[in-house]
């Protein structure tokens, strides 16, 4: 159970309090309700090439990392399809510090061509670093396009093309930022050896001032339901044949998230899931095989991920793969199965509120999701899952026509 | 009211030092020595059962973390699947790991199956068997990871880097090849097994919320005379033989960036100087403010990263800077790391970069000491070591007491750019 205040200032911002005393620590974290399925086809990327602009100043402050770690702070930050987080740690006697850079930037950047001309290099750098330079390093970006075709989860956060990158003005880079940062699209969560009091005083002071701004409205397109099913083959430089299927999935409000959470775990995780114990160990079949859902706030995707053991077909081991999807289908997972996976989801969630950040960055995206409340909800949400819900929900997702399925194969 | 002036940063204060949380040292009936770490909140707890089993005293590559792995593959009672089960249904994990000194078995768990998951544990540190089929499972799925690893640049760098720096006879030296993977047999690893996890090779540390009675179970599980052995002899302390081809360009056909590993030999923690040397790495490349870092990718945009770390062991100790830049930037690269590298042991810090590297590190030092788990984490370190909490206070006045002269004076000594290896992996150029 995490106990937590939540307030909104006169301006929009959420400010949301979590006290702990076991650490000498305080984390800040800014979430911004702004993710890569906010940006438009032709320019992809731009949320996270924003979060790397968040860094080159603000109005008041020419440098935003030196005064926080001068105090003792170290920040990162992350950008997701469905949001940006920036987050901090430091000793929780200099707090108000981070208060202070963190409201100047919120308040206006100090917009550069240089750091924008600069920034755009750094993030073509991580592109490379992270997808081009990786085997199976563009598979997800391909899976992305195959299962959507008109909501924006078809582009992966880092952009869809590193042109779309080199490409960005400075114009657009501002526009961007006033139609999405703002005090009325962001919240603020506080946690750590902190006083609820001491907070608000603060969030009033050093935000309070900053005027709430007209928001682009999101008109996100629902993705129409798949009628059949997709297939992409293609050959790259790797050493192994994989698989990759990826079903259709709810979206993170509807209550049979939980189910469909719960099946990814009986199939693969842990040592003595299905998936792992069948098809990777004793069949061999695979040498790493993970079943998972993207945990996207929208309708998401239920993922199988595979990579074959020379000499096994990719015809065998999707074979492989529907045997295990079919049999969750026909028959009920029993009560001892479930237990199991209901008994790690609970020891996960504990071991998981050992730390101040953690905690504070799983409230940041409850709230920017709609309901912080499900943070404290969602271990009995789990626990209340029955086998005849799995029953329903893989019968639901596991149809062919949901599905769509990528060939990835070691060039010849 | 006044109004709020942006340009003017709000009061600042002294960064406290982390406070220790207490450890209590304890001895099972056969002497093997349990240190208890407690704190926090959550009814959890987390034991290491620590090996003297590292890779240092494997004769054959792979056969320390192999053996290691086998742990988890069935015991005279209970098979792999079983022991997966056990592990599952309780919401615990099981950790097995190697380092150059010391092999791991960790559990994590909640409290109220601490009994269990001790039970299961003592079956598995004492009763493996390593059933063949179980091994050539495992294997495959390594040689798999290690082929796909290998096809990184960045991969190949590490590895040229350390045996350019060791020597390929030593035991620091990443030499790992395919051939290694045909080579290991079932029985070579069941005999180290034999030989080093055993009652008078092992230690215990013990951290998070745990009961009064988990002292009681240990020793009821861990303090008996069934699982002693006599210790083996030390394998012959290797030489260290660095190559003579200082650096090195390897074409990789494939690769769309080049890696790059530079560094060099330096002291490790037990030596006075260390603590400073750390205040000296970090203003060269250990954190986001750093001089790589500002020079290299926020002032030239060649790169998403660069660092410099320290690695301290107990029978040596290097400092390396990586990267990964596109080839065009390559040369540039070199050139700006080794001029960063001659500015430091050239040109004064100036107070205020002190200023924020001191204080930097000093809130690192907060955020490495937070909660119990993070707290047992240096304790294995200073153990491994035989070092005591002195050395936190040595580091921490390290931190207060460095001086630009110092600074200067230990990189010259050890951060000199003229005679650094340096190993890079890329496009032909």
């Amino acid at each position: 159970m995490i106990q937590f205040k939540e307030h909104i200032l006169p301006n929009g911002l959420k400010v949301i309090i979590h006290e702990d005393r076991s650490t000498p620590l305080a984390a800040l974290n800014i979430a911004y309700n702004v993710g890569s399925k906010h940006e438009q086809p032709h320019r992809t990327g731009f949320a996270h090439l924003f979060e790397h602009l968040m860094f080159g100043g603000s109005r008041n402050i020419p440098n935003f990392d030196e005064p926080l770690q001068l105090v003792g702070g170290d920040n990162n930050a992350y950008t997701t399809i469905d949001l940006t987080n920036y987050y901090l740690t430091i000793p929780a006697n200099n707090l108000e510090t981070s208060f202070w850079l963190e409201s100047d930037r919120m308040l206006e950047l100090d917009f550069s061509q240089k750091s924008l001309d600069i920034q755009k290099n750094v993030v073509i750098e991580e592109f490379k670093q992270r997808y081009l330079n990786h085997p199976y390093g563009d598979v997800w970006s391909l899976m992305r396009s195959t299962a959507y075709k008109v909501h924006p989860y078809q582009w992966p956060t880092i952009g869809k093309d590193p042109k779309h990158i080199e490409e960005a003005t400075l114009e657009e880079v501002k526009q961007f930022f006033y139609s999405h940062y703002a005090p009325n699209n962001a919240v603020l969560v506080a946690a750590g050896n902190i006083q609820e009091e001491q907070i608000l005083e603060w969030s009033n002071k050093w935000f309070g001032s900053i005027p709430n701004r007209t928001l682009t409205p999101h008109n996100i397109p629902v993705e129409p339901k798949q009628t059949e099913q997709r297939q992409l083959v293609v050959e790259r430089d790797v050493p192994f044949d994989a698989i990759y299927m990826a079903w259709h999935m709810c979206d993170r409000l509807h209550p049979d998230y939980y189910a469909t959470d719960l099946i990814s775990d009986v199939l693969s995780n842990g040592q003595s899931s299905r998936m792992f114990r069948k098809l990777v160990i004793e069949q061999q079949l695979f040498n790493e095989l993970d079943a998972y859902i993207s945990g996207d706030h929208d309708a998401g995707l239920f993922a199988v991920a595979g990579k074959l053991n020379e000499g096994v077909s990719i015809e065998k081991a999707q074979e492989a793969i529907q045997l295990e999807i079919q049999a969750i289908c026909n028959e009920m997972v029993d009560e001892y199965e479930l237990q199991k996976v209901k008994n790690k989801v609970e020891s996960t969630l504990i071991y998981t509120e050992m730390n101040f950040l953690n905690k504070a960055m799983n409230l940041a995206n409850y709230s920017i999701l709609g309901n912080i409340d499900l943070i404290n909800q969602q271990s009995s949400s789990y626990q209340n899952v029955t086998p005849k819900d799995l029953h329903r929900v893989a019968n639901t997702i596991f149809r062919d026509k949901n599905c769509s399925v990528i060939h990835y194969l070691k060039k010849c | 009211m006044q109004a709020l002036n942006r340009t003017i940063a709000p009061d600042t204060f002294p960064i406290g030092n982390a406070k220790l949380l207490p450890v209590k040292e304890g001895v099972l009936d056969n002497k093997i020595p349990v240190y208890t770490v407690k704190g926090g909140d959550q009814e959890v707890l987390k034991i290491d059962f620590i090996f003297d089993a590292g890779l240092w005293f494997q004769s054959n590559n792979l056969v320390a973390s192999l053996a290691n792995s086998m742990l988890n593959e069935g015991t005279d009672k209970t098979t792999a699947a079983q022991i997966a089960e056990w592990f599952d249904f309780r919401g615990a994990y099981i950790q097995l790991s190697v380092d150059q000194n010391w092999a791991y078995v960790s559990v994590l768990t909640l409290n109220k199956h601490a009994e269990e998951i001790i039970a299961i544990t003592e079956e598995i540190i004492k009763h493996s068997v390593f059933p063949q089929q179980q091994l050539d499972a495992i294997l495959l799925k390594r040689k798999n990871r290690f082929i796909v690893e290998n096809q990184k640049a960045k991969t190949i760098c590490q590895k040229q880097f350390t045996q350019a720096l060791f020597g390929q006879q030593h035991p620091y030296a990443l030499t790992t090849t395919l051939e290694d993977f045909e080579k290991v047999n079932r029985d070579t690893l069941y005999q180290f097994y034999q030989n080093y996890y055993h009652a008078d090779n092992c230690k215990i540390v013990v951290a998070g919320n745990p009961s009064d009675n988990v002292f009681a179970l240990l020793n009821q599980h861990f303090g008996g005379n069934d699982w002693s052995k006599p210790l083996q002899a030390s394998p012959a302390t290797p030489i260290v033989a660095p190559t003579n081809e200082k650096s090195q360009y390897i074409v990789h056909d494939d690769a769309i960036q080049t890696a790059i590993r530079m560094g060099n030999h330096i002291v490790n923690q037990t030596h006075p100087d260390y603590p400073e040397l750390q205040v000296v790495n970090t203003i060269l490349g250990g954190y986001f403010g750093s001089r790589l870092m500002a020079n290299i990718r926020e002032e030239k945009g060649y790169t998403y990263g660069i660092y410099s770390l320290m690695l301290s062991l107990t029978e040596g100790a290097y400092f390396y800077i990586t990267t990964e830049v596109d080839k065009q930037y390559y040369n540039a690269t070199i050139n700006e790391i080794h001029n960063e590298l001659k500015r430091l042991r050239t040109e004064p810090v100036s107070a205020e970069e002190l200023a924020v590297v001191k204080n930097y590190m000093l809130g690192e030092l907060l955020r490495d000491m937070d909660g119990p788990f993070a707290q047992s984490a240096m304790i294995k370190n200073l153990l491994e070591f035989e070092m005591d909490n002195s050395f936190i206070q040595q580091q921490i006045s390290a931190i207060h007491n460095c001086t630009p002269e110092r600074i200067m004076e230990l990189a010259n000594t050890y951060f000199n750019e003229n005679d650094l290896i340096t190993m890079a992996v890329g496009a032909p150029q």
